[in-house]
């Protein structure tokens, strides 16, 4: 039984030995010599579709875990990484993608090593948390004990992290990394006699250079070629809603000693969200609708800064009608501003000033594939799943998903290694006796527990998050009263708060 | 007519004088404020003086929700921003009485000469914590005579009721709400009358039409009446002084034709 050849099955397993209800014999192998068209250097242990925050992570951790780190990897992305790797920050300016990441998601970092790579004083942790009703003004308060000094998130420029997920790969060398290429086609390999291809997906990338993978994984973000090349479904919806981002200064000085405070406000049309930066400086993301979210992007500087702080200050119907505006939007806010009654403490800092640029927006939707893995391939971060940005989660998830993929692998060589065959690197220099070697092994390398380790945790998150999202959309009374009440029980429970505060951490 | 008066005799200031002001009471928010405690909140809730009532019930939601009418209107917002106050001060009721016949003006002037009041009648909202929503709550009474002009509704009992039930379908504020049970009080006749020609006219209306606590009244006083209805989209109400008479004449024209037939 020591026969083994790969198979195509139905199930995730990327492995499975040969049994005697296979009864594929070398004689059909022999037979196909003739057609064999792959070399061995265009075989891979791990493709990875996808240069953004999570594809990077995962190639960074195949390459710092000293179980994965012989395996060959090469990771394809369209755009030009040259930008992010020479990236160099300017000082008072941040770029309009931030993301908070939970303490969970930046152990990881570190533990990959990639977090010493991050500029740390661009990054801003906050200890507190200001979520309120838009409607009835109900608020939720999540401050960890400053002396704890427990962090909630760090907010993290997209860019800071990619910079220092690309730096962290180039201190590890090993990744193929073939940027400004796109990845045309996807198919399946051909049994050329001497290797059965069958199961292997082939990928094709500008050029017409084709990588043959033991194990493709999809980090190619919402519009998954990889997903859509698996057959797997993605379903779900589009909220109508655009996330409209901007980097914002705040009135100067204005929090001197005073713990960074995150804030959240559920408006009718969505969340707005002014998250701490450095200094004065903060980071909006507002879910509005796409005309509302049109016209913010073409308002003045001042105007625009009016807005944000209506946002957080004014009745939502004062912002209604406000938004409705075609000139005098920051003469009203004041006059509104002056009238309306709201709580200044519990209400972020004055924004005078946005960032030029800086202003942009994107749509808002919920997708969760109806599975993550299929024969050979795996799809992490938002080829598998998109969240609604309410709960910043959307790049933890990824994050929470590499975590999960990479124990995975790293079980199924260390499984290779229990048979007992002392070559565990069998595809450093990739040959086809090395890769009947492993085989020889009897190695199971199967993705189900990846699967099933994230899929339902994060199911439950998307359905979370999309539920708060429909149950903060309404206006009607009965809602209205309902939540509040909800939300003011909530509040007053301190287990339960720091419960909710420890699963929006990402802590274990 | 019955509720406003109702309202006067209670003079809602003299409640609490004295016995509650024991309580800490925060300093007021507004001139002619009286900031109340948990305590009297609820007991001014519990009592039945219409004028009072009004303005507890109205405070937090309903009066919310009429200024939130108010701050979804370019003109509710101006008014909000100039806070008007109408009293025999800012209004001119000689100048007004001058005005020709059908103005807005004019026939204001005529309803309340009628009534007997002044526009001083109506009195100081005082509970009501947050100033912009006292005075939407103030704006609020002081517009109710207006309606009378607006709508050509006689002071008669009926015709108030008439005019609380198109208030109450506009604005959804309860208190005009709650004075509709004083149809139970009328005759018989009245009441069909109220049911079936006024209550289907001020719904229909009340709902349909703009609203008209968004109306700048001091702005209005020269416009016709008929002009100002048709801008907000009100029918004018059926005359209840002529079905009145019409009905009397039926009454005595039936009652006549018993007689002269006589007992055959
Ligand atoms: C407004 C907004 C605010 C957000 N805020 C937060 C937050 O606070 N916290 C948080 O955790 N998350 C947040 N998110 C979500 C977060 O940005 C995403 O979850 C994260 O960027 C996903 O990373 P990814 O690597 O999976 O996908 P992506 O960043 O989309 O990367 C996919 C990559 O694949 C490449 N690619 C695609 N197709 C091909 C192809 N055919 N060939 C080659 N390359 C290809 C693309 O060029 C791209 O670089 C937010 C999202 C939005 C919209």
């Amino acid at each position: 039984m020591n026969s083994l050849r790969y198979l195509r099955q139905g199930s995730a397993a990327v492995f499975i030995p040969l049994s005697s209800k296979f009864p594929v014999g070398p004689q059909l192998l022999l037979r196909k010599r003739y057609y064999a068209t792959v070399t061995n250097a265009d075989l891979y242990d791990v493709v990875v579709v996808g240069g953004g925050p999570a594809g990077l992570s995962l190639a960074t951790s195949l390459r710092s875990s000293s179980v994965t780190a012989g395996l060959r990897v090469a990771l394809v992305e369209g755009l030009d990484l040259a930008h992010a790797r020479n990236w160099k920050s300017e000082p008072e300016t941040y770029s309009n993608r931030v993301s908070s990441l939970t303490p969970g998601s930046v152990g990881f970092l570190t533990d990959i090593g990639a977090w010493k790579h991050v500029q740390r004083d661009r990054v801003q942790a906050y200890h507190g948390m200001q979520v309120w009703d838009g409607v009835s003004g109900s608020r939720i308060e999540f401050n960890w004990n400053s002396s704890a000094s427990e962090t909630i998130a760090y907010m993290t420029e997209n860019s800071n992290l990619v910079h220092g997920l690309l730096s962290r790969i180039s201190e590890l060398g090993g990744v193929e990394i073939i940027d400004k290429t796109r990845v045309e086609s996807i198919s399946f390999g051909e049994d050329n006699g001497e290797l059965d291809l069958r199961t292997w997906p082939v990928v094709e990338i500008t050029g017409g250079r084709k990588l043959v993978a033991r194990l493709l994984v999809g980090a190619d973000g919402a519009n998954s070629p990889v997903r859509t090349f698996a057959g797997i479904e993605s379903r779900g919806w589009d909220y109508e809603r655009h996330g409209v981002v901007a980097t914002v200064k705040l009135e100067e000085g204005s929090r001197v000693g005073v713990e960074k405070t995150a804030y959240q406000r559920f408006l009718p049309t969505g969340p707005v969200a002014l998250l701490p930066l450095p200094g004065d400086f903060a980071t909006l993301v507002w879910s509005t609708t796409p005309q509302v979210a049109a016209k913010l992007k073409t308002l003045a500087p001042d105007e625009f800064s009016a807005m944000v702080n209506a946002a957080f200050r004014l009745s939502h119907v004062d912002i209604d009608y406000i938004k409705g505006l075609s000139e005098g939007i920051a003469g009203e806010v004041q006059w509104r501003e002056r009238v309306s009654q709201f709580d200044y403490t519990r209400v972020p800092a004055r924004v005078v000033g946005v960032q030029d640029k800086s202003v942009a927006s994107f749509p808002l939707k919920m997708r969760h594939a109806d599975s993550y893995i299929a024969e050979r391939i795996a799809l992490v971060g938002d080829a598998a799943h998109t969240v609604h940005p309410l709960a910043g989660q959307g790049l933890n998830q990824g994050i929470g998903d590499i975590q999960s993929l990479i124990e995975t692998l790293e079980a199924a060589v260390q499984h290779g290694q229990d048979i007992g065959n002392s070559s565990l690197l069998p595809f450093v220099t990739p040959n086809i006796s090395n890769i009947f070697s492993l085989a020889n092994q009897g190695s199971i390398l199967s993705l189900e527990p990846y699967y099933s380790a994230q899929y339902f945790k994060n199911d439950l998150m998307l359905g979370v998050v999309d539920k708060l999202h429909k149950l903060y959309s309404t206006t009607s009374a009965p809602v209205v009263a309902l939540r509040s009440l909800g939300l003011s029980v909530v509040n007053t429970m301190g287990g339960l708060k720091s419960l909710i505060m420890k699963q929006a951490a990402g802590r274990r | 007519m019955i509720l406003k008066r109702i309202a006067q005799l209670a003079g809602a200031r003299t409640l609490f004088n004295g016995s509650f002001s024991a309580l800490a009471r925060p300093p007021p928010n507004y001139e002619g404020h009286i900031p109340l405690n948990p305590p009297e909140r609820a007991i001014l809730a519990i009592g039945n003086l219409i004028a009072t009532l009004g303005e507890t019930t109205a405070t937090p939601y309903f009066i919310y929700r009429l200024r939130d009418v108010m701050l979804s209107s370019p003109t509710g917002r101006r008014i909000l921003r100039d806070r008007p106050r109408i009293t025999s001060k800012t209004l001119d009721m000689d100048q007004l009485r001058k005005l020709p016949d059908g103005t807005v003006g004019r026939e204001y002037a005529a309803w309340l000469d009628k009534e007997g009041v002044s526009p001083d009648t109506r009195s100081q909202v005082r509970y009501i914590d947050d100033p912009e929503c006292a005075y939407v709550m103030q704006r609020y009474r002081e517009c109710h005579d207006f309606y009378h002009a607006l709508t050509g509704l006689p002071v008669i009992v009926e015709g108030e009721i008439a005019l609380k039930a198109f208030e109450f379908a506009n604005t959804l504020i309860p208190m005009t709400g709650l004075s509709m049970f004083a149809a139970v009080r009328l005759k018989r006749g009245e009441q069909k009358r109220i049911l079936t020609t006024y209550f289907p006219w001020a719904v229909r209306n009340g709902l349909l039409s703009k609203e008209v606590i968004n109306i700048y009244w001091e702005e209005e006083l020269e416009t016709s009446v008929e002009a100002l209805r048709e801008r907000i989209g009100l029918e004018k109400p059926p005359d209840l002084r002529k079905i009145r008479k019409e009905e009397r004449a039926r009454k005595k024209a039936e009652i006549a034709a018993r007689e002269t037939l006589g007992p055959s």
